[in-house]
């Protein structure tokens, strides 16, 4: 690694799961309007970029790919502690799928200079589709790691501890590498009510597909959601009420007795 | 219509065997092929399963013997290359994730994760998954071909009759620089609850105050011959159990006949690992927890009175 060290992580403004709500008669959710927000994953993304920048030195560049308001996902990186902020956006855009948002992530990585190291979540909240950072390292033929819960750089050699189903890998590669991180790897740290502050006034740059060398009319989606819906699950609803913890129990075993769960 | 060539692949070989069970149901064509391929690390026998499991063909991968998704996904993208499939599945597992991200990188391919079930009709390909966070299905029509599908492990796969004649070859993996090494793999601690097959479970969140609390959740379980769950925090976070009794989006899926889900607040990635739960009852001390939506049963209190109280009730 010549110079100093060069960290992108990528931010996604996503649909709020929380707050996203069916329409109660067809079970549909409609997608676009939708609340969004930073995915949870990403925050972990952006804190692990800044800790390393801070213990080895070099930029952060918070890249999102996304619809103008994914400005505030940036910017909440920029609190985090993000020095540079970039939006790929373009007129009149819907949603992008995966494989637009890998192949504008790639490019942005080649464009804006290349990066040592790519950090990005394991997931998003809404699509977790899961394959983003392995498929913007095997566009780029970088080595790539995903599910890393714990990263330790020693000059230019990445050791990450990869975090399967039933088995951790201590694993190495050399940079330039992307790595995608899972919740347990930091707690993203609160910004101040100042770095907030900061953070609004911080100049976003604004890039389209074309200065990124893609034509975006190639990026027409692979993949379109035709609906979505939550599955209904009935619940009874029932509050059990009772004078004492005693009684409230009581009145729980005699329903699970009609229910003909107990043992 | 065209015809469809599927080829199918998982690290797991289970999971093999079932996504050539289910290539097979679906209607493929005349002259549509199922393929499946052998990867280094395979079981003895893997080759024989997947001829079993209804393959037209069998490839047998030499080579490739490389904890780098880099070095497997050059040595598929070499068979894709000879055998042009339409359609590629896979287990959306961890490792079948990070391989189908490789390998729609390297071939940009369209892919779909997290599938619960695929629809081939007249060349439309439409394939059901998990989104929200595990809360809600989407109905995804894929434009693009070839496509690469990940399934999530527990899809239904019909039985099929072994095909006719079964092509077996061998392909030799290309030689290609590793970029990243494994220096050490060790199992993750836990193995001694298995809350995917149990049919009683009591599940702790946040509301628990201090590790040693543990032991009043404990005692209800034995009561109710129930294992013990956890939400997120209390498994990744705090270490206060082993992931094995962690149920959510990121940890295990169950269904139980009775869940209890106690101190649970009702996020939604822990709302999704305990949605096929028969009978669900929530004890938490606010009104307004979201658990309380999705419960059948609502106890509105403190867990730590509430708790010793159901034990003695529920206990034989």
């Amino acid at each position: 690694m010549a110079g100093k060290l060069r960290i992108g992580v990528a931010v996604k403004h996503g649909v709020d799961v929380v707050l996203t709500r069916a329409d109660k008669a067809t079970g549909l959710i409609a997608l676009a309007g939708a609340p969004r927000k930073t995915s949870d994953f990403d925050k972990n993304a952006v804190e692990e970029a800044v800790r390393l920048r801070d213990k080895h030195g070099g930029v952060v560049t918070a890249i999102s790919v996304g619809g103008p308001n994914a400005k505030e996902a940036l910017r909440e990186a920029v609190a985090i502690g993000a020095d540079e902020a970039v939006l790929v956006t373009h007129d009149g855009w819907a949603d992008w799928d995966t494989r637009a948002v890998g192949r504008l992530l790639a490019a942005a990585s080649r464009t804006l200079g290349g990066f040592d190291l790519l950090v990005l979540g394991e997931g998003s909240t809404d699509h977790f589709s899961g394959i983003l950072g392995p498929r913007v390292a095997g566009e780029l033929g970088v080595a790539s790691v995903a599910y890393a819960r714990k990263i330790t750089l020693e000059n230019d050699l990445l050791l990450v501890e990869k975090d399967l189903e039933r088995e951790v890998e201590v694993v190495a590669a050399h940079l330039p590498a992307v790595v995608s991180v899972g919740q347990e790897i930091n707690t993203p740290r609160l910004p101040t009510f100042l770095q907030n502050l900061k953070a609004s006034k911080k100049e976003v740059r604004v890039l389209a597909p074309e200065a990124l060398g893609v034509d975006a009319a190639t990026l027409r989606p692979s993949v379109v959601a035709e609906r979505v819906r939550v599955p209904e699950v009935p619940r009874k609803l029932t509050t059990l009420t009772g004078a004492t913890p005693e009684e409230l129990a009581q009145r729980l075993r005699e329903a699970l007795a009609s229910e003909g769960v107990l043992p | 219509m065209s015809d469809e060539r599927v080829l199918c692949l998982s690290e797991e070989a289970g999971i093999a065997e079932s996504l050539v069970r289910l290539a097979r149901s679906l209607p493929l064509g005349a002259q549509g092929r199922v393929e499946a391929l052998v990867l280094a690390g395979a079981p003895p026998g893997a080759a024989d399963r997947l001829a079993g499991a209804g393959a037209d063909g069998v490839t047998t991968v030499s080579g490739a013997e490389s904890g780098d998704p880099q070095v497997v996904a050059a040595a598929v993208a070499s068979v894709v290359e000879s055998l042009t499939p339409t359609l590629l599945l896979t287990g959306s597992t961890k490792r079948g994730r990070e391989l189908a991200g490789r390998l729609a990188g390297r071939l940009d391919l369209a892919v779909v994760t997290g599938a619960t079930s695929i629809t081939l009709a007249a060349d439309r390909l439409t394939v059901e998954r998990e989104t929200l966070s595990g809360n809600a299905i989407a109905t995804e029509r894929v434009e693009r071909r070839p496509a690469l599908v990940a399934m999530l492990p527990g899809f239904d796969a019909p039985r099929a009759a072994p095909a006719a004649s079964v092509t077996r070859a061998e392909h030799p993996a290309p030689v290609v620089a590793a970029l990243v090494e494994v220096r050490e793999r060790r199992p993750k601690p836990g193995g001694e609850v298995d809350v995917e097959k149990a049919e009683r479970i009591v599940t702790i969140g946040r509301g628990l105050k201090r590790k040693e609390d543990l032991v009043l959740i404990e005692a209800l379980a034995r009561a109710l011959h129930a294992e013990v769950g956890c939400t997120r925090p209390l498994a990744a976070e705090a270490g206060w159990l082993s992931d094995d009794h962690w149920i959510g989006l990121t940890g295990h899926r169950v269904h139980p006949k009775l869940y209890l889900a106690v101190g649970v607040s009702g996020a939604v990635q822990h709302l999704v690992g305990m949605r096929a739960a028969k009978v669900v009852v929530a004890v938490n001390k606010d009104p307004k927890a979201p658990i309380f939506a999705q419960s059948d049963y609502a106890l509105v209190g403190d867990l730590y009175q509430i708790v010793p109280a159901l034990t003695k009730a529920l206990g034989g």
